[in-house]
């Protein structure tokens, strides 16, 4: 049996002048849950519209489900659910509505499963009411039951918490969870919330400007988070200096909102607060902490700023 | 196939557009007749060629450009089409199966007011105003041949333009144009000439004067059954192979 759903071999997909996707090789194991990560533009989109047919690799191949050929890849596409780019809704039915005109364009049999995917999804009593007049968090819910019918058993989904209000993420990570724990369904999914993607995701992909860059999972991310110290001051730019000339280090980063993140002196805290206190700084935040996936990922696309 | 149509089927039945220009049409059918005073003396087939037939002709004929735009494009740019086309049917078939619905959705559209219209001025203005049988049913027929024509010319546009609104606009022009378009290069190039006259644009409205054809030669039914049929098939086709290879956004 086949231990992975969806294998790339150099994919490459160029749109005139611009290469979009730069060989790419990537592989999602069966029953895993592939967080996607990458800038705007990155090329995530790109690749979820090749292996879903709306577009055409200029060179590379793929493999979905052992399948190869072109006709039996698309013939596998009918185990596949997907949002790409936002939920595919037709405004003026409802939500039964919608998901009828979908079962029936997926043949599937019987229309008691409408009934059951939008119970699922929260979205059970909604009534007569248009998609059109759903709020964005419902709209991204009908999205997910139209992935969701048939029982697929791999899905693929494109930014799929965007516009839920917290409680709705929580719902919607709660269930795909349940769905790959108790379905088994394999979930590619590429967010930009990293710290909910953080929550979800067994495995990680990065990508970025067309090329992926590394593949972990999240043990392995676990393992590679570096520590440091996340001090936040009352003056951002002194603290800087004060490292740089009591401290003789650079190997900082100054965040955007004013946080610095000091990768040295983590087993010395005592040390780096001395120095700052000494020099008239005051320490509004001052703790060791790990990486997350955020920092990791911007790190490994070449970082923020360094002060 | 079968579940492709049946898909189609569904959202053609739930789609605004298609509903407003029937309603449009039926309440037109039903309130022109009621206001015709200079019908009165006119009767048979001269008041169903003068008052039913030209406005099909004339102006009906633009409104399935309406529904392109609403049923083909709008899946576009709704995003719908990303979801149709990654569900891992095959492309010939899906836009195959687009194309029959819109082509059925067309024909109601057209026989609205041969229906509806003519039944409504039976009723105001007496008998007399029927038509022959032989007349009527014969223009029933071919404005429904000449419907799905056309409708595989407007899907083959919609799939390109992919824009409602621009669709629209663009299949409106197309069809209101087409004419006097194809009547200036037939003039230019010569041996275009008999390919143009012979098309459906430039036959559609002499199947108001059907009733004038007596016996039908082979070549009346090339004209007026053979040529909407290759007509159909031809865009049909080109249709389905510019879909297959189409990347959607």
């Amino acid at each position: 049996m086949n231990e992975y759903i969806l294998k790339t071999n150099q994919l490459s997909k160029k749109y005139q002048d611009k290469m979009a996707l730069n060989k790419v090789d990537l592989s999602i194991k069966k029953g895993s849950i592939y967080g996607f990560i990458g800038q705007n533009g990155a090329g995530k989109s790109t690749l979820i519209r090749l292996i879903t047919g709306l577009a055409f690799p200029t060179d590379g191949s793929f493999e979905l489900f052992g399948e190869t050929n072109e006709r039996e890849i698309n013939e596998a596409r009918k185990r596949i659910g997907t949002i790409i780019e936002g939920p595919a809704l037709y405004p003026n039915m409802t939500a039964v509505q919608n998901l009828e005109a979908h079962r029936l364009l997926k043949g599937i049999p019987g229309k008691e499963c409408v009934g059951k995917t939008l119970a699922l999804v929260g979205l059970q009593n909604t009534g007569k009411k248009k998609a059109k007049n759903f709020s964005l968090g419902m709209k991204q819910r009908l999205g997910l039951a139209i992935a969701l019918l048939g029982d697929p058993e791999f899905l693929i989904l494109d930014e799929p918490i965007n516009g839920l209000d917290p409680m709705g993420v929580v719902e919607i990570r709660e269930l795909l969870k349940k769905l790959n724990q108790e379905y088994g369904i394999t979930i590619l999914i590429s967010s930009h919330i990293l710290s909910e993607l953080h929550l979800l995701a067994t495995h990680y992909g990065i990508i970025h400007h067309g090329e992926l860059l590394e593949q972990l999972t999240a043990q392995e991310l676990n393992e590679k988070g570096q520590h440091y110290l996340h001090i936040k001051v009352d003056n951002s730019d002194k603290c800087a200096s004060v490292i740089e000339s009591k401290l003789a280090t650079n190997n900082f980063e100054v965040m955007p909102d004013g946080v610095i993140k000091l990768y040295e002196f983590v087993d010395v805290p005592g040390e780096v607060s001395q120095a700052l206190t000494k020099e008239g700084l005051v320490i509004e935040q001052f703790m060791p902490m790990g990486e997350d996936l955020e920092t990791y990922f911007t790190k490994r696309i070449g970082g923020v700023q360094h002060g | 196939m079968g579940n492709l149509l049946k898909s189609e089927w569904y959202k053609l039945t739930h789609d605004r557009s298609f509903w407003v220009l029937i309603f449009i049409l039926i309440g037109f059918a039903f309130a022109y007749p009621l206001m015709l005073q200079s019908a009165v003396g006119v009767s048979g087939n001269d008041f169903y060629r003068g008052y039913v037939l030209s406005i099909n002709t004339d102006i009906v004929r633009l409104f399935p450009a309406i529904l392109a735009g609403f049923f083909i494009s709008s899946e576009y740019s709704m995003g719908t089409m990303k979801s149709i086309a990654s569900s891992g049917n095959s492309r010939i078939r899906l836009y195959f199966a687009k194309l029959m619905v819109f082509s059925i959705g067309c024909a109601i559209i057209m026989l609205i007011l041969p229906i509806f219209m003519q039944g409504a001025s039976v009723i105001f203005h007496g008998g007399s105003t029927m038509p022959d049988w032989s007349f009527y049913l014969k223009t029933i027929g071919l404005i429904a041949l000449y419907a799905i024509a056309f409708a595989s010319i407007m899907a083959f546009f919609a799939t390109i333009l992919t824009d409602s609104g621009k669709a629209i606009a663009f299949l409106i022009l197309f069809i209101a144009l087409a004419n006097s378009l194809l009547e200036y290069i037939g003039a230019k190039i010569s041996f275009l000439e008999p390919i143009i006259s012979h098309s459906i644009f430039m036959t559609q409205p002499s199947i108001l004067m059907i009733d004038q054809i007596v016996q039908w030669s082979g070549e009346d039914v090339l004209t007026y059954i053979g040529v909407p049929i290759i007509t159909f098939i031809i865009f049909g086709i080109l249709g389905s192979l510019l879909y297959r290879k189409k990347e959607i956004k």
